[in-house]
């Protein structure tokens, strides 16, 4: 054996020539590596396997003449981007490959952009410029971003789209989530478009909470907030029982006395008020369209403007709640809640029916001692060190700026700033979403609370988080479709007053100001005729039939009536067109009776809409029934040639009729005058 | 066949052009020879004769062969890398991704690049570890000896001024760190610190500057001492060949 080995190393490197020679050839066969890697790549692996997949196909000549072997690239130099991953993904602009099971190879799902236009990485991240798929797909040493999971696929467009799109539902709540949560209490974000997103929890101030509640329930509730209600905006800060003692003392003792102060509950008015009543004048009052109530199944029913109020009596002092019902403006002036017009009588009625409302649970257990001086200073420093003061206004606290890390970013953080705890994966997407989920597990001295979320919301959170990328920041402007932002928007004069008292911006929208629960009103003047305004605003009729939020009644004075009407008839004009284009004295029977047929047949507006309540069942829309004495015909005439020009994003769909048709349409809907609801058409 | 061989090399060796190239001419004598290595630029380098001692093995171990070896590969690899190369900000760094991924045997020359440059650094120092041990530093030889520690520098500064060039993380925080240190120099460590990166920050400046350090000024001291070192050899009178120690003059 060593004599073979002995032999064979002779033969090779005997002597020097021998030597030279195997060297070289050895030389030779290293440096042949190099070439013969490039030739037996992965990408070429990939290209051929699409050939063949092609080439068994119907339609293999038109695929193999858009076939280009070689290294492909979508090269978009303002945008930083080079993709090669066309070089492997060949067809995911071939319409006729939607149906192969390799994911390699499949067409792209229709997206409104062009793939060339703007590249992959831009939406999908990953690594664009590698062409082997572990180092395209996945986190590298060199190159941090990994593919995005599908489930975060929405966050590419938020890079962009700084708007709500129907096209991304889920990137649409998880923004709005993080403004109602109050995320941006603590954490600012500075959009692209240069706007911040803004927190829409709508924290209480605490300026008078002694006067509201007391100390005990303010313990029980910041120990666990949701066990008062499920529905509570305000977040688990997992305080200990001293701590929240010493919370309580403070916040209590810092709160200032009502001016002027609130009325005692005088002895016979405690009588308990007829719970009928109560339930009737809530349910008249149409508080469900804001708060969310626990009715006798357990079942939440209601709105999630205002709290909720399954265990308001046990929250709020009896002789808060007249005071708060009568005019909340007294105890909170930047309250969103309405000045309704309740008199002596009702106002105990209702009272009564919210104290009988309680919890006696919640605070069974909270036995609380007078707070000493030293628990109130600790009190204190905790209000400071957990931020409080970071949504709720409270005497003696500043505000504090910038209290938890700016957001701007953070969906370009790099993974070296990140630190990682046992059970989070080890991506971006991962450590946001596991911060969102249960913030405490990073650390018990992190100070971020406690949300009630589902998995769900947080995916919704982390995917409209991963938006706010370095790309979304430095992209050019042109690139950017701005957010829709609130107007300061704020009607004028003795009308204006009494729309602000009335807090008709809480629901509706007016001239870009307001919530979207109810209809916008910038052109109402030129909607409706006087008459039927101020016989709403008198007793407001069911005009959605499916809706559980309808306007309730205020209890205005006939002056009060007249102000708004005119107000609105004269100021909440559209420019397009003029109210009295389109007199109803045009019409005949003739007409109206072609417009019947329209109605009932060709467009079948009776599937949405009911014209007569003995007929039609049509729930999804407004009753139409009454349209004669509610609209203005030059009014209806235009919504129904083009609903979306007046009231952008209404599901009225545009149904393309011709003039004839809209005014036949029209002549017809003009003479529907039934004043009465369902339950008059019933009598 | 080889007379043939041998006329046809003598007819070109008499050309006129190789003359005028070659003017010693063709012959056997020492004075052909020793003309021949005078008359060549590259060749009057090195010495005429050298003893056989100084040829084998374990007179040198041809660490400084090698050191020249690790030189050239290099400086023909570097030179091919710059011909993929942007010293800018990104895209020095979307550069190497490009040599990793499109370039047709683009890691292969990166890495032949990167590692040949530790294997030089190694080189070096094994070959000055090799002349201090065997007292080769010693006189005559001892500017060569300086001029050794020089290039030694001159290997050092191309390795680090190469290592900022991929635009990495890695490459970023070792130039950062290592200009801080600049910065601590007494009185004038700012503006040393300054001078290096062309500004107060690692960017694109900084980028550009240690791409000139390193492609244009550094190699070509390299390649200037690197002349004189080797033509020193020869007038210090060849590799050091284990000559007893010269007797230290005393006063």
């Amino acid at each position: 054996m060593k004599d073979k080995l002995k032999s064979l190393w002779r033969f090779f490197f005997g002597d020097s020539a021998r030597a030279f020679g195997s060297a070289s050839l050895i030389l030779l066969a290293l440096l042949a590596i190099s070439p013969a890697k490039d030739h037996f790549s992965q990408w070429r692996h990939y290209q051929k396997q699409y050939l063949h997949l092609i080439r068994g196909r119907a339609d293999a000549v038109t695929l193999e003449r858009h076939f280009q072997g070689g290294i492909q690239q979508i090269w978009i130099p303002e945008q930083q981007v080079t993709d090669r991953c066309t070089t492997c993904h060949l067809g995911l602009k071939e319409a006729s490959l939607n149906d192969v099971s390799a994911v390699a190879f499949r067409k792209h799902p229709v997206i409104p952009h062009s793939l060339t236009e703007f590249g992959c990485t831009t939406c999908h991240r990953g690594q664009g410029a590698a062409t082997t798929v572990e180092e395209a797909h996945s986190a590298t040493e060199q190159w941090e971003q990994p593919l995005l999971r599908a489930k975060y696929i929405e966050s590419g467009c938020g890079q962009c789209h700084l708007e709500k799109q129907t096209a991304t539902p889920f990137l649409n709540q998880g923004r709005q989530l993080i403004s109602t949560s109050g995320c941006t209490n603590c954490h600012t974000i500075k959009q692209a478009d240069g706007t911040y997103i803004v927190p829409e929890d709508d924290p209480p101030s605490l300026k008078h909470v002694a006067d509201k509640t007391t100390r005990e329930w303010v313990y029980a509730w910041i120990k666990d907030p949701q066990a008062y209600a499920s529905t509570a905006t305000m977040p688990n800060y997992h305080l200990s029982d001293d701590d929240a003692r010493d919370i309580s003392a403070f916040i209590i003792a810092q709160s200032a006395p009502l001016e002027p102060p609130l009325q005692p509950v005088k002895a016979d008015a405690k009588a308990p008020a007829d719970p009928a009543a109560g339930t009737s004048l809530y349910g008249q009052s149409f508080c469900a369209s804001c708060h969310a109530m626990q009715n006798a199944a357990g079942m939440l029913v209601g709105g999630n403007v205002g709290p909720e109020l399954t265990g308001i009596g046990t929250k709020a002092k009896p002789e808060w709640l007249p005071d708060w019902v009568a005019n909340p403006n007294h105890y909170d002036p930047a309250t969103m809640m309405p000045h309704y017009r309740f008199d002596a009588a009702q106002v105990a009625t209702l009272a009564g029916f919210l104290a009988s409302k309680t919890e006696p649970d919640f605070l069974a257990n909270v036995h609380l001692d007078p707070a000493t001086p030293q628990q109130i200073e600790h009190g204190k420093r905790l209000v400071l060190e957990n931020g409080c003061a970071s949504c709720h206004e409270i005497n003696g606290i500043k505000k504090p700026e910038n209290f938890a890390p700016e957001l701007s970013r953070i969906g370009s953080k790099p993974m070296s700033q990140l630190l990682f705890v046992e059970g989070v994966e080890r991506s971006l997407p991962g450590y946001v979403s596991a911060k969102v989920r249960n913030p405490r597990a990073f650390g018990s001295s992190l100070k971020m609370p406690q949300f009630k979320l589902t998995p769900q919301q947080v995916d919704a959170i982390t995917t409209a988080l991963l938006a706010l990328t370095d790309r979304a920041q430095t992209q050019p402007p042109a690139m950017r479709i701005a957010s829709v932002q609130q107007t300061k928007y704020e009607p004028a004069g003795h009308a204006g007053q009494l729309m602000k008292d009335l807090r008709c911006f809480t629901c509706h929208m007016i001239n870009g100001h307001g919530g979207d629960m109810a209809p916008d009103l910038t052109w109402e003047g030129t909607a409706v005729q006087r008459d039927w305004l101020t016989q709403f605003l008198k007793n407001p009729e069911t005009l959605r039939p499916a809706l559980i939020r309808r306007m309730p009644k205020f209890n205005l004075t006939e002056a009060e009536i007249n102000s708004l009407a005119d107000y609105m008839m004269t100021v909440y004009q559209t420019p397009q067109f003029d109210r009295d284009w389109l007199p109803v004295s045009e019409f005949t029977p003739a007409t109206a009776e072609q417009g019947r047929q329209l109605f009932y047949s060709k467009f079948a507006c009776q599937s949405c809409h009911i014209a007569d309540f003995a007929k039609d069942k049509g729930y999804i829309g407004p009753a139409l029934a009454g349209t004669g004495k509610r609209f203005n015909a030059a009014w209806v005439y235009h919504w129904l040639k083009d609903p979306q020009a007046l009231r952008p994003g209404t599901i009225e769909p545009n149904q393309h009729m011709t003039d004839d048709e809209a005014r036949a349409l029209t002549a017809f809907l003009m003479s529907l005058k039934s004043t009465g609801s369902k339950e008059v058409a019933k009598k | 066949m080889a007379n043939t061989v041998d006329q046809l090399l003598e007819q070109v060796r008499e050309n006129r052009i190789w003359r005028s190239i070659f003017r010693s001419g063709t012959g056997d004598s020492n004075l052909h020879k020793s003309l021949f290595v005078q008359q060549n630029v590259f060749l009057h380098l090195f010495s005429i004769k050298a003893r056989k001692r100084t040829l084998e093995f374990s007179a040198t171990w041809y660490l400084g062969a090698m050191t020249l070896g690790t030189f050239l590969i290099l400086v023909i690899t570097g030179i091919l890398l710059m011909l993929y190369y942007h010293p800018s900000v990104p895209q020095a760094y979307a550069d190497m991704k490009d040599l990793q991924f499109v370039v047709s045997s683009g890691v292969f020359l990166r890495n032949l690049h990167r590692w040949s440059a530790h294997a030089m650094v190694f080189l070096v120092f094994a070959h000055m570890f090799k002349v201090f041990y065997r007292g080769a530093y010693r006189p005559p030889r001892e500017f060569n000896w300086v001029v050794g520690v020089v290039l030694l520098l001159v290997t050092l500064l191309l390795s680090y001024t190469g290592y900022l060039l991929p635009w990495d993380q890695l490459a970023y925080w070792a130039v950062t760190v290592g200009s801080n240190i600049a910065s601590a120099v007494p009185v004038m460590g700012s503006k040393i610190r300054f001078l290096m990166l062309g500004g107060t920050a690692v960017n694109a400046n900084a980028l550009l500057r240690f791409y000139v350090l390193h492609c244009v000024i550094l190699p070509l001291a390299a390649i200037l001492f690197i002349a004189i070192h080797f033509w020193r050899i020869r007038k210090d009178g060849g590799i050091y060949a284990g000559e007893p120690a010269p007797e230290v003059e005393s006063k």
